[in-house]
């Protein structure tokens, strides 16, 4: 990767100097205000008194507005799942839950056994989000970079499958997946039924693709007269440059596994293989409304913390230098 | 540019022939499904089939019946093999009966809930269980919901549970609406009074709950008109029948309800669960439902029990006949099929096991004495034995449903409108929804307009 | 992979021919392309082509099938909703790009200029997608309330009059649209700022030493180095809004008289509860085939040939 120089200054960036900036921060408030990215806004023109009121007051309504907008589901479910059926129905609803309380959280865990629907739905999200990454980048490399005959064909093959509502091919994707044709394996219930249909994302590779024209093709011709494999290019130039986008897709698979629940009900009808959405999808007709709310926090949580915690690193201190290359 | 048609024309020839040979894999194996193989392999040794609908994990205690039913119902029968058991639930889903049932995944015996019987009947996709039901004892003794699983002359199924429609009423939002809890409305007029006096009570509080989408609409509408004495289809369900003074009178009161008294909330409820939450909720006075509502209250909606009660539908003149019941899988074999009936007899016909085993479900903490499941005339041996044993080892309070038992007797079932009612019931969602949308809905109108689609739909069907 | 490269390397000092390279080239590609083509060829077009094949068919899965022509066609079409649900189809996707569209992009843009709370305001932009929709529904049944909901008692705030909201067949549609777009454009404004991270500095540093302002610099630099982007969203927004049902299915159940019935929330009828799958397949072919014919203009209109 060293010889490619993806600028590891920068793409260190984000969180380094976010936490340089706090410590700085408690001796002297009026830092000013880091540029090292540079974007459409100026960073002369930032660092005027004017241009700071401007960029916090923008700030400030950001945050607040943004967080009243997106935040007050989170809690409104995670307060939720404390009330009693009686009191989550309440018009106007109570802000507060009248007593604290965790057992609904409880009795969603022990009711549904969720300990082990979640184990399951992570090895369906981890497998799905590995084959997927596999899969799709290296085709969509393929497409836009090695460019085969037929590329084209190929790829609005694969962007027809969009126009198409999942829901009326579930059958013959059924059929395939009970008995795949000229293997004759039988996937039900196996995390494969899974993992294989997640991976033929049409989406994700016209959008990799895309993504991938953008890359300038003197980058890849300097490394391809140093040698380098089509392999070995899309390994070292395009997956680091590309690290953004591939956050990105990474994100959107493991959520769609998660959250996905009438193909699963399909293929894993095994009680003990089942993801975490058929379980509580095929219960919430009957449970109380405290007790699915509880356990929809629950199954949440995963997904919500990896999010959190990968997004800094997929996402953050990759910045237009590293194009240059 | 050559190149590139040429190369469409490659690639979608190649996709016909792969289809064509996937499409042979599938018919040779859809033939030949496990079940059937073990069955064939020799008459003298075991049947084996499968079974669904245990209960969910959720549900402890009735799982634990259900698998204790599984064990002493193939030690009784030695020669049948229960392979395989599956608890998804619901126990219908219509998204995945038909993909099961093309590949052979289907259950042998399933799970099936009224409105769905008519049409999986008329397409076919029941086994005909007719020459082997009189090996069932108690199949003479089944009151009219056996009815809906017949056509012309033949059996396709038996039902396991079944009520009639009634009134769910909440009796403390009685009480602090200073209403009469024991003195439920017994017309549709006691029902808007009580109705405006429990929305007078504040914010939130909802007289009378009715949905008005996702076909659960029109499925009320159904109910509520049968209840009327009208109909929804003519008896030779050629023709819309609802076009009349009781279709008028249940859009009316409804109207009446939403718009002059305002005691109907503003929310709009379009699937099961959300009348039922609104009902456990406590705010909510009465809905249209049959006993089983109780009992799904206390059981999987939080509700508290002892303050719902059920008394009869106002002015009945027919109860809506709500219920489900097993069918046999069309590609089963006989063998399977006499296999699936006796299962179907042991856990949900026989009085004093299974389902009917009361002694049992009293000890392990089930409700025992609501009056369901109706299975057989209240004149005959099993109907009778039935009732002692409920009688006997009730755990309930009876007079939560005495209301519904007393005022109900008498009034005759009547069953869902035809094989296409769930496309009737989405034509009479229109209807309803105005109703409870549209302060200047024109009822007439309406009523006409739905009217020449169920025709229109009627005739496309032949 | 491995054998690809070998030639790669010594075929330079081997001057092969135009033909070879291009061999060469191709069997490359095609390795990289293999996985791909093995998932989408038995999960996605083996079961599109059966889907093609079920909708001139009549089946019950238990005796073989019978073609039956155009039959299953001419069911949905005399489906008294059959009219409606494409028109509520297509205001629904108009009024979803409306919003749905502009708002993701400009909200990146907005998150790409803060330097503070960045990870935070990308982590609260995305939780709707990852909150179960059933949650969402909850929530905004309440907000839509015309009696006690959050929206009217603001709007009671300003002394404006409430909305009947879910409950009107004038606004029920554009109330979905604003749930659609809460619950989604968390996926935009993500894929947006990845593409704006891409863009090299020195454009903006060029086109301030050339006098340009903010907004065009924006228009000027941004929007055209993030044109390809924005240009497969749109299409990609559009063919996925064409395919609304959650939010119908969970918030109206298609009413109030079917103002929120749209084409894949009547197929989904037809498919699963009127039990006639063919017909429900013809339905989605119709779609299908809608959206493919847009969709091939759309790509001819945009000029843009890399596809």
């Amino acid at each position: 990767m060293s010889n490619i120089t993806v600028m590891p200054d920068r793409s260190a960036g984000a969180p380094a100097t976010s936490a340089r900036h706090e410590r700085r921060g408690q001796r002297r408030p009026r830092k000013p205000i880091n540029t090292q990215f540079r974007t459409a806004v100026s960073p002369h023109q930032l660092n005027t008194t004017r241009g700071r009121i401007i960029y916090w007051i923008v700030l400030v309504i950001v945050v607040v507005s943004f967080t009243a907008a997106f935040v007050f589901p989170l809690y409104w479910m995670i307060t939720g799942a404390m009330k009693s059926t009686e009191e989550l129905n309440a018009i106007p609803p109570t802000f507060l839950p009248s007593h604290f309380s965790l057992d609904g959280y409880l009795q969603a865990w022990d009711l549904l056994g969720l300990g082990t629907l979640l184990g399951n739905t992570a090895l369906y999200a981890g497998g799905a989000w590995l084959l997927t990454l596999a899969v799709d980048v290296s085709a969509a490399y393929a497409l836009s970079k090695l460019r085969p005959a037929l590329g084209k064909v190929v790829l609005a093959l694969m962007l027809s499958t969009l126009m198409i509502p999942p829901m009326v091919i579930m059958l013959p994707a059924y059929l395939t997946v009970k008995d795949v044709p000229f293997f004759h394996w039988n996937l039900l219930n196996t995390p494969w039924a899974i993992w294989l249909p997640a991976a033929a994302n049409g989406f994700n590779v016209f959008l990799l693709k895309r993504f991938f024209d953008s890359i300038p093709r003197e980058l890849l011709e300097a490394a391809e007269i140093d040698g380098a494999s089509p392999g070995r290019i899309l390994w070292s130039v395009v997956i680091p440059i590309s690290r953004p986008i591939l956050g990105v897709v990474s994100i959107l698979t493991v959520v769609n596994v998660w959250r996905d629940f009438v193909w699963p009900l399909l293929v894993l009808p095994d009680s003990d293989k089942m993801s975490v959405s058929i379980g509580i999808a095929s219960l919430s007709s009957q449970m109380p409304q405290n007790v699915l709310v509880a356990s929809l926090v629950i199954a949440s949580i995963p997904t919500i913390v990896v999010f959190f915690l990968f997004q800094r690193h997929i996402m953050a201190g990759l910045t237009a230098g590293s194009l240059k290359g | 540019m050559k190149s590139h048609k040429l190369s469409i024309l490659l690639v979608s020839g190649l996709a016909i022939a792969a289809a064509a040979a996937c499409g042979t894999d599938d018919s040779g194996n859809s033939g030949n499904t496990g079940d059937k193989a073990g069955a064939a392999a020799g008459s003298a040794g075991p049947v084996s089939i499968s079974v669904n609908c245990e209960p969910p994990k959720t549900n402890k205690a009735e799982r634990a019946t259900f698998e204790e039913d599984l064990a002493a119902f193939q030690k009784l029968n030695p020669n049948i093999k229960i392979s395989k058991v599956t608890d998804a639930f619901p126990c219908y889903d219509p998204r995945t009966f038909e993909p099961k049932l093309a590949s052979g995944e289907l259950e042998t015996v399933f799970y099936v809930n009224f409105p769905n019987v008519g049409r999986l009947i008329e397409s076919g996709q029941a086994a005909d269980i007719t020459p082997y039901v009189n090996e069932i004892k108690t199949f003479k003794d089944y009151n009219s919901s056996i009815d809906l699983f017949k056509k012309d002359g033949k059996v396709y199924g038996l039902p396991t549970d079944g009520y009639g429609m009634g009134l769910v009423y909440n009796k403390e939002v009685f009480t602090k609406a200073g209403l009469d809890p024991n003195n439920p409305p017994k017309t549709w007029a006691d029902v808007q009074a009580a109705a405006k006096k429990i929305a007078g009570l504040g914010p939130g509080y909802v007289g009378y709950g009715e949905y008005s989408g996702n076909n659960v609409g029109g499925w009320h509408f159904t109910a509520s008109i049968y209840g009327r004495g009208g109909s929804v289809i003519t008896d030779d369900g050629k023709k819309a029948a609802f076009n009349t003074p009781e279709g008028k009178a249940v859009l009316e009161n409804l109207h009446q309800m939403r718009w002059v008294d305002n005691s109907m909330g503003s929310q709009l409820y379009i699937d099961w669960p959300a009348l039922m939450k609104a009902m456990a909720g406590g705010k909510m006075g009465m809905m249209l439902g049959a006993p089983d509502v109780l009992i799904s209250l206390r059981n999987d909606f939080g509700g508290k029990f002892e303050n719902y009660a059920i008394t009869a539908q106002p002015e009945a003149k027919a109860l809506f006949n709500g219920g489900a019941g097993y069918m046999i899988n069309p590609k089963a074999t006989p063998e399977q099929i006499k296999a699936g009936l006796k299962w179907i007899e042991y856990k949900f016909l026989t009085p004093g096991k299974g389902q009917f085993d009361y002694v049992r479900a009293k000890g392990a903490n089930l409700t025992v004495g609501q009056p369901y499941p109706d299975l057989y005339g209240a004149d005959t041996p099993s109907g009778q034995a039935v009732n002692e044993l409920r009688k006997a080892n009730a755990n309930i309070d009876a007079s939560q449903f005495a209301g519904w038992v007393e005022g109900s007797k008498g009034i005759p079932p009547k069953a869902e409108p035809g094989p296409y009612a769930q496309e009737i019931y989405k034509i009479l969602d229109t209807p309803m929804s105005a109703v409870l949308t549209r302060k200047d809905a024109n009822i007439d109108q309406l009523l006409s307009d739905a009217e020449s689609k169920v025709n229109s739909l009627l005739a496309s069907k032949g | 992979m491995t054998t690809a490269s070998i030639p790669a390397a010594g075929g330079r000092r081997r001057q092969p021919t135009k033909l070879r390279r291009a061999v060469r080239r191709n069997v490359t590609a095609y390795g990289f392309l293999c996985g791909a083509l093995i998932c989408f060829a038995f999960f996605s077009w083996y079961p599109m082509v059966r889907e093609v094949i079920l909708s001139f068919q009549k089946t019950n899965f238990v005796d073989p099938p019978k073609w039956v022509g155009l039959e299953n066609f001419r069911t949905v079409v005399n489906d008294p909703a059959f009219g409606p649900a494409w028109v509520n189809t297509a205001v629904f996707t108009l009024l979803a790009l409306l919003c749905g569209y502009g708002i993701p992009f400009v909200t990146a843009i907005v998150l790409n200029e803060l330097r503070h709370a960045r990870a935070y305001l990308r982590f609260v932009v995305y939780l709707p997608v990852m909150l179960p929709p059933a949650v969402s529904v909850l929530l905004f049944q309440w907000f839509y309330n015309p009696d006690y909901g959050l929206f009217n008692q603001v709007l009671d705030l300003f002394h404006l009059p409430g909305l009947q909201w879910l409950n009107s067949t004038s606004t029920a549609l554009i109330s979905l649209v604003i749930v659609s777009t809460w619950m989604n454009m968390g996926s935009g404004t993500l894929i947006y700022l990845a593409a704006l991270q891409t863009i090299p500095s020195e454009l903006y540093e060029a086109a301030e030493l050339d006098g340009a302002g903010l907004f065009k610099r924006i228009w000027h630099v941004t929007i055209p180095q993030t044109k390809l982007i924005l240009l497969v969203m749109l299409l990609l927004q559009i063919v996925a809004t064409m395919q609304v049902f959650i939010e119908p299915y969970l918030l109206t159940g298609g009413g109030p008289e079917n103002a929120t019935v749209s084409v894949v929330y009547l197929m989904y009828q037809y498919a699963f509860n009127f039990g006639n799958l063919n017909a429900g397949n013809a339905l989605g072919l119709m779609l299908m085939i809608v959206l493919m014919v847009f969709s091939a203009i759309y790509l001819r209109v945009s000029r843009d040939n890399t596809v």
